[in-house]
């Protein structure tokens, strides 16, 4: 045991003894014939080389110390996430990729940097110790949040065509038409966070703030990053998600206020 | 009134039907016949504005829709569609919405007139605060023909309007069109593949088999 505030190294043994807990599942998958086994297995050898070498990148990431060298890093991690967020909808249509990889570079970044710059006050802002885990926490839940914004926008267009065109049929303009689709899938993309932020702390205590606790933060500090945290990708999901929506919008619907249902088209499986 | 000049319709890539030039006096009501597939339906979703004709253009009184404004267009051409569409929500709710538009400002909602013309379609005003998805098929096609009428547009495009009705319940649905058309001197086109309707209802029916022989591949 070392001193207060300090964090206690885990050795390997340790981490044998944490596999081990797997094992206990392994083993009832084995006696009940759950055929779990395996993935279970798989699973955990995945957990361990993904973690070991995120440690290694990260190490190499957080050494770098200047802006256009973490450029690539930045883009990476957009180019994935905008890549998983559009590859999760039933239907999509031509351009959906490019509107989420700015929709999301735009909100998670100016989140995030409005967080690091401004709240935290790192210097230089783009620290990478800083700025990587904080816009991977936002850009995570905005994926989330703009895949099931335009899942459920394309899905509704979809199965309400009929009447967003009685609509326009009746003279309504595009937006009096597609406001009911919109608010509808705003809601959709932001749900997972307002719930996240109804029950956190009392069903659910977040990672970051467990692990800061555990590596020896007070945890009256560790509580305020952690409201910061949810105020980011509260923020960011939302944004993400209407700024997704009404830009898929203005690409379904044209000026002369039509719906052009054509775009939308179904995923190849 | 409604003229439309040398409209071709398309399904894909496909022409279905082209040099299509129609003119709707004040008044008139016009039958669009021809078989399954020959772009009646598609014609009459061009004119609305709800897909672009592959040709030509429409005007409305010398102008334009584009000179109009879309919105403005259609409210003057309203279209019901074969298949009765009511949102979730009272019969009431569905005759109020369009007055919610911007383009009807200041119009407020003519409730009395509503019931009239509920009850001149063979709708009771009693459900009126009934929730509309709930009514028949054949009774919400009759709310959707009230509703239009209630928009006092100059033009009505009805594609199938006794569609989804009972057989014995068409020729008074048949009979309120016509008084109604008449009464307030509209205009309509009306998409029929019944061309006995077609003779009963309409001052005259266009084929558009016709149209057909410009038929070809974009």
């Amino acid at each position: 045991m070392t001193g207060e505030n300090t964090v206690i190294d885990l050795s390997v043994t340790d981490m044998a003894v944490a596999a081990s807990l797997v094992l206990v599942s392994v083993g009832i998958s084995i006696a009940l014939k759950l055929n779990m086994e395996k993935k279970l297995a798989l699973a955990s050898v995945r957990t361990v080389a993904q973690l070991l070498l995120i440690g290694y990148v990260l190490q190499r990431v957080f050494e770098i110390s200047t802006l256009p060298a973490l450029l690539p890093v930045l883009l990476f991690m957009l180019l994935t996430a905008a890549h998983t967020a559009v590859g999760r909808p039933a239907r999509t249509f031509t351009g959906l990729g490019p509107l989420a990889l700015g929709t999301m570079a735009v909100t998670s970044l100016a989140v995030t940097i409005t967080a690091t710059g401004l709240i935290i006050g790192v210097e230089p802002w783009y620290r990478p110790a800083y700025l990587i885990p904080l816009l991977g926490m936002v850009l995570g839940n905005t994926m989330n949040g703009v895949s099931l914004a335009t899942d459920h926008f394309l899905e509704t267009l979809t199965e309400r065509r009929h009447e967003v065109e009685m609509e326009l049929a009746m003279g309504a303009t595009r937006w009096e038409a597609a406001r009911r689709p919109v608010a509808d899938a705003v809601r959709r993309g932001m749900i997972p966070i307002i719930n996240s932020m109804m029950v956190v702390g009392v069903v659910s205590l977040p990672g970051m703030m467990t692990g800061q606790i555990l590596a020896g933060t007070d945890p009256a500090v560790a509580v305020r990053y952690q409201i910061m945290i949810m105020f980011m990708i509260a923020s960011g999901a939302s944004l993400g998600s209407m700024g997704m929506v009404l830009l898929s919008y203005r690409r379904l619907f044209n000026c002369r206020h039509q719906l052009l249902f054509e775009r939308i088209r179904k995923r190849k499986p | 009134m409604l003229e439309l000049r040398g409209v071709a319709v398309s399904a894909g890539n496909r022409i279905l039907a082209s040099g299509i030039s129609i003119t709707l006096e004040k008044g008139e009501m016009v039958a669009l016949c021809g078989p399954s597939g020959c772009g009646k339906t598609t014609l009459l979703r061009s004119v609305a504005g709800l897909v672009d004709p592959a040709e030509g253009g429409l005007l409305l009184d010398g102008a334009s829709p584009e000179e109009l404004g879309w919105p403005v267009f259609r409210r003057r051409v309203v279209l019901v569609d074969q298949r009765p569409v009511l949102l979730p929500g009272s019969v009431e709710e569905n005759l109020v919405l369009p007055f919610t538009y911007s383009v009807s400002k200041g119009r407020g909602f003519p409730r009395e007139e509503a019931l009239t013309l509920l009850e001149a379609f063979g709708v009771s005003g009693e459900r009126m605060a009934q929730e509309a998805r709930s009514l028949s098929q054949g009774q919400q096609q009759r709310v959707c023909l009230a509703r239009a009428f209630l928009l006092k547009p100059d033009v009505l495009l009805l594609d199938e309007p006794t569609s989804a009705l009972d057989p014995e319940a068409v020729s008074s649905v048949e009979g309120t069109l016509a008084t109604e058309t008449r009464r307030r001197g509209l205009s309509a086109l009306i998409v029929t593949h019944d061309r006995e309707q077609a003779r009963r209802l309409c001052d005259r029916a266009i084929d558009l088999t016709g149209y057909r022989e410009n038929a070809h591949d974009r």
